[in-house]
């Protein structure tokens, strides 16, 4: 056991990865203080002064001196960054020059008040995301923070204070400093030096009117300050433990969840919450739950709770939506599932009636949950849960109206068929006609309807129906027994209705969100280039967001750059592709409700793929000052997700295009060096063994099987000759030192010298030749007119299967077409052109067609150089064969005549 | 004729031009293949005492003939190739080829490869339990080693080494046959090994180790000990 003890006692990998992460960023120190005027900055600038002295790179970002000259005077030695002059509503504030800052790059540099909140076209709204930015640049940042402005403790220090504090700080960044000076003296010696006018500063004396400095406020929140700082000494010590190795109890298995619901009281409830788990050191999740097919709008009581949200993770916990109609069953099923130690609850506002019978939620959570402490936090003030909207307009809506009116209708069907019936058959009870027109508004029009249409029925049925008829009075006791009865029957039939009737709404709804999803993904799939995709998406975004959407893309490692945009725009202004360059290169939000730069009209959102951040994705809410409802961030990240996959692969497939191309490139080459190697090789390796072989039994050998030796050797000189004319012209060619003449040249000559030479070359070969009468001559060179022609000889003989080449030759305009046709194979459609490349072969790859693949390159060359043309075309007849046609231009007959006389 | 039989396998007519007049003079009878398929069928039919293969034929590649003629024969198979087809070669001969010539090459040179390659042949049949070339005996029976009648000390793996080599007199032992053999399957690359043995080897056996002449190199192939031809 000794041994497993022994290796349980290594340093905790998550506290050595915490401190690696830390070594990336600069480092924070918190100067924290009870009140203003405590002494935050002096003492920050004091030790600031002794940095300077040893030689650290020390800068004032922005210090507030209020004038005060023994704290002007530390600050003379310091380097100052020039502050940023900010116009606004007719006069000029000066804020923190951020982008100055990063210029400078020091050290060291001292931001003062934590809290502050910018001016409002500021990239981040609040100070401490400046600080953030800068510890982001490996920045080391020295700042001033007042207990009052945590915004864990904002509500106990306005209770305490009756002072209401608008500036906070999420407690996160305090919990993330690296680590803490806690500035403090007693309070009665700080009012004393209020009073002795030392501190003095608008801040204070705006405070100093609302009763801020008594001695009782200054007492508590300095309590508070030592304990926050306490506890955060604590946390280091743990800390250190953790990645040294020292065993000890600081494991806390403790883990906090909190109830937020759309009410006044979530604020609170959070923030307490986050008091709690600070106490515990525990982890907390903050949790919702949206009961879907409620017929109100995602309005009012969804912003509370999204607000309340935000504080929590602002606060550090995590965020999560549930769903579903029980809501303590959901939240202790969440609860359950993530270890939940302990909950917190408001408690909620519930009617006299559900309270009684049990049903507010955090009585429910009382009695349900098992091994899980519940915590109900009350509130002093009455809640300010908003009223649900139905209350007052959905019963005015348009569709309660018609409701309404169905079940007027319906029940006065029923009242006359009722009435039919009676003539005819006089039914003992009719209350089952009414059921049809309760079940039929329910079914047709909701539960609303439905119960309108019970209620009214009821009444009908007494007045219509029950003795004494066409009163509301009844005279039988069995008969009231009887109408309530239909009267409970009918709501709840009713009610079970409305409610399947919601589920289907319900169902049909995400329905059409997974067939539009489904839509999506197919439009996705189906693009391939790069262009359709974005498209796809931008027009997809547009339409379930109704924003206007924009895509970003980086081409080619360049700069960000706007890729696609629906509705088109040409650009986006300088803030917003800020913005856009910010979410891409931090990988988070930016822009339009987020903490970096909110005043841009856009929001961006970075695209993740496997590969890392590709580009951004921003869109333009129609209104600027609605919320992003839940469904709409759920529909982003959606598109957000299946765009990114769909763009990667966009990117696999152009990088496996280029690959291929690479391949095709390196497999030419090869195929080139093989094919010369061969074609070399082949035509000496005879001459080589023909010439030993005859030197070595030359003398015992008959003479005619010595002729034929002679007679191989002489024909592989002439095909290496041939090869190597032809290596020398192709080069001549591509180098472009060729230099046709052009001469007068007459096509019967040339055809007929051509064919000498092929028939020589080779002899087993058979040509026919057909030559219009009064052919003009034409331009060109002769000798390289001869060369092309004997070229596509040489090729039709190569590739014509041994039958017959025939060679035409007749005018055509002021062209004369040339052609030589042979009776092989053909050639495929798709490689009618590919011939007259490089080194393309018919056959296979390393040749055993003796040839170089050149002979067509070079007659190309050739012929366009004398200003002709070639092609081919194949089949040439009966389905088979090719022809290869060259023309080449007539000459004027004036001319011909000239060069005659 | 009744000398051996010569199959020539090259689709290329003017080589046959001279080869068949050449080879019938060295008192060969030649048959011919002009391609891998006919090859195979007069291999398989003919039986023929030895193969000429040139190794790019028009219907098949060279190397799968010799794979497919292994499945059913023993006769030797030289191949002829080019000399910057290097892993070409290598490839044939761990197939199960005997020898190459590379192209361009001189009658004289090729006669003797083929009568190297039916010489060993023959003497397959019948593995020999001493061989002595140059003043070096090697006594395959008793284990020893001797030059000019004086003992030579080698390691187990040098003289399994040498075994290996002499065992193939005359024939061309790729890297990799030669580390299967010596080293086993596993050490099929480690080419390195070899390098180190031979030359300690060479130190031992040869007269002059800087001019090797029993055991010679075959240049990015293998080595060839010499059969004394």
């Amino acid at each position: 056991m000794a041994t497993d003890r022994h290796s349980e006692r290594r340093p905790d990998p998550d506290a050595l990865l915490a401190l690696a992460e830390r070594g990336k960023r600069g480092r924070l120190l918190v100067f924290l203080g009870a009140a203003p005027g405590v002494g935050k900055t002096y003492a920050m600038l004091q030790r600031a002064r002794l940095l300077r002295e040893e030689g650290v790179d020390v800068v004032i970002g922005l210090v507030e001196t209020h004038a005060r000259s023994d704290t002007e005077a530390l600050t003379r030695d310091l380097e100052t960054l020039p502050r940023r002059q900010v116009p606004w509503q007719g006069h000029v504030i000066e804020e923190f020059d951020i982008d100055a800052a990063l210029r400078r790059k020091p050290k060291l540099i001292i931001v003062d008040e934590l809290a502050h909140t910018n001016a409002l076209e500021s990239r981040h709204p609040k100070r401490w995301q400046d600080v953030e930015e800068l510890l982001d640049a490996r920045i080391d940042v020295w700042t001033a923070l007042n207990i009052q402005h945590l915004e864990s403790l904002a509500d106990v220090v306005s209770r305490i204070t009756g002072v209401t504090v608008r500036e906070t700080v999420p407690d996160i960044v305090l919990r993330d400093a690296d680590d803490i000076v806690l500035v403090d003296i007693p309070s009665e010696e700080l009012i004393q030096r209020l009073k002795d006018g030392k501190v003095y500063l608008a801040e204070t004396a705006k405070l100093a009117q609302q009763k801020f400095f008594t001695l009782r406020n200054l007492t508590a929140l300095r309590e508070i300050a030592l304990r926050r700082a306490a506890a955060r000494v604590d946390d280091q010590m743990v800390e250190q433990l953790r990645q040294n190795a020292i065993e000890g109890p600081w494991e806390t298995a403790e883990r906090l969840l909190v109830c937020v619901g759309p009410d006044g009281l979530s604020h609170d409830v959070v923030r307490a919450a986050s008091r709690l788990a600070t106490g515990l050191n525990a982890s907390w999740v903050a949790v919702t739950v949206d009961t879907p097919g409620g017929s109100e709008a995602p309005g009012e009581r969804a912003k509370i709770a999204d607000d309340a949200l935000r504080l929590a993770q602002s606060l550090g916990a995590e965020v999560s939506r549930l769903a579903g109609h029980d809501l303590p069953a959901e939240i202790l099923l969440y609860a359950q599932r993530e270890n939940i130690t302990q909950i917190v609850v408001g408690r909620s506002k519930a009617g006299l009636l559900r309270r009684l019978a049990g049903r507010s939620l955090s009585e429910a959570l009382v009695r349900r949950a098992a091994l899980i402490g519940v915590h109900v936090v009350t509130g002093d003030k009455p809640s300010q849960t908003p009223p649900r909207r139905w209350d007052l307009r959905a019963l005015l809506g348009r569709e309660t109206r018609i409701g309404a009116a169905a079940a007027v209708a319906s029940v006065a069907a029923a009242v006359g068929a009722g009435e039919l019936l009676n003539v005819w058959l006089r039914l003992p009870n009719l209350s089952m006609i009414f059921l049809i027109a309760v079940l039929f508004c329910s079914a047709r029009y909701g539960a609303r309807a439905a119960i309108l249409a019970g209620v009214l029925s009821f009444l009908a049925y007494d007045f219509f129906f029950i003795e004494p008829l066409y009163q509301f009075t009844v005279n039988e006791p069995h008969e009231f027994f009887a109408l309530v009865i239909f009267l409970a029957v009918a709501i709840l039939v009713s009610w079970l209705a409305g409610r399947a009737r919601d589920q289907e709404t319900l169902a049909r709804a995400s329905a059409r969100a997974t067939q539009s999803l489904f839509e999506l993904s197919r439009k996705l799939s189906g693009a391939v280039a790069l262009d359709d995709i974005l498209q796809a998406a931008t027009v997809y975004a547009q339409k379930t967001l109704s924003a206007r959407c924009v895509v970003m893309l980086t081409p080619e490692d360049g700069e960000l750059a706007l890729s696609s945009a629906w509705p088109p725009i040409d650009a986006l202004d300088a803030g917003e592709e800020g913005a856009a360059r910010w979410a891409f290169e931090k990988s988070e939000a930016a822009g339009w409700k987020t903490g970096t730069l909110p005043n841009v009209r856009f929001q961006f959102r970075p695209l993740v793929t496997s590969r890392g951040v590709v580009g951004v994705c921003g869109f333009q809410p129609q209104d600027p000052a609605g919320p992003l409802s839940p469904t709409m961030e759920h529909a982003l990240n959606l598109i957000l997700e299946q765009a990114a996959i769909a763009i990667d692969r966009a990117i696999l497939v152009k990088a496996s295009v280029r690959t291929v191309a690479l391949e095709e490139n390196e497999k030419l080459r090869t195929t080139l060096l093989a094919s010369l190697s061969h074609d070399l090789r082949t035509p000496l390796a005879t001459i080589t063994g023909a010439v030993t072989t005859l030197r070595k039994f030359g003398e015992a050998m008959p003479a005619e099987q010595r002729a034929d030796i002679l007679v191989s050797i002489e024909e592989e000189s002439g095909r290496l000759t041939r090869f190597i004319a032809n290596l020398l012209d192709m080069s001549r060619i591509e180098a472009g030192a060729l230099r046709p003449k052009t001469d007068l040249v007459d096509v019967a000559e040339l055809v007929r010298a051509s064919v000498d030479r092929a028939a020589k070359a080779f002899p087993a070969q058979n040509f026919a030749t057909s030559v219009a009468r009064d052919l003009p001559f034409v331009k060109g060179d002769a000798k390289l007119l001869e060369q092309v022609l004997f070229n596509l000889l040489d090729n039709a003989q190569k590739y014509g299967g041994g039958g017959r080449v025939a060679i035409h030759a007749r005018r055509d305009g002021a062209l004369v077409l040339i052609s030589v046709t042979d009776e092989g194979p053909g050639v495929k459609p798709a490689d009618l052109e590919r011939i007259f490349e490089k080194f393309f072969r018919g056959g296979r790859m390393d040749g055993r067609r003796a040839g170089t693949g050149l002979g067509l390159s070079i007659s190309r060359g050739l012929v366009e150089a004398m200003g002709g043309r070639i092609w081919a075309e194949s089949p040439a007849a009966r389905r088979r064969g090719t022809r290869l046609v060259i023309s080449v231009p007539a000459a004027e007959a004036s001319e011909a005549t000239k060069a005659v006389s | 004729m009744n000398g051996p039989r010569i199959l020539v396998v090259d689709d290329e007519p003017q080589i046959l031009r001279f080869l068949r007049p050449a080879l019938e003079a060295s008192g060969y009878a030649v048959l011919h293949a002009g391609g891998g398929h006919e090859a195979l069928r007069l291999i398989a039919n003919a039986a023929p005492d030895l193969v000429v293969l040139d190794l790019g034929l028009p219907d098949m590649d060279g190397k799968e003939v010799i794979a497919a003629a292994r499945q059913f024969t023993a006769a030797p198979i030289v191949v002829l190739s080019a000399r910057d087809r290097e892993a070409e070669k290598i490839a044939a001969l761990d197939l199960g080829a005997d020898d190459y010539v590379e192209k361009p090459f001189t009658i004289g040179e090729l006669l003797a490869r083929l009568r190297a390659a039916l010489r060993h042949a023959k003497a397959g049949v019948a593995p020999k339990t001493k061989i002595e070339i140059d003043g070096l005996t090697i006594d395959m029976e008793r284990r020893l080693v001797a030059r000019d009648g004086a003992a030579i000390k080698l390691t187990p793996r040098e003289y399994d080494l040498l075994c290996a080599l002499a065992g193939n007199a005359g024939r061309v032992m790729t890297h990799s046959q030669l580390l299967t053999a010596v080293w086993g399957p596993a050490h099929k690359s480690d080419t390195q090994y070899l390098r180190v043995f031979v030359g300690q080897l060479r130190n031992k056996i040869e007269r002059d180790a800087s001019a090797p002449s029993i055991i010679r190199t075959e240049s990015g192939i293998g080595y060839r000990f010499s059969d004394g031809a």
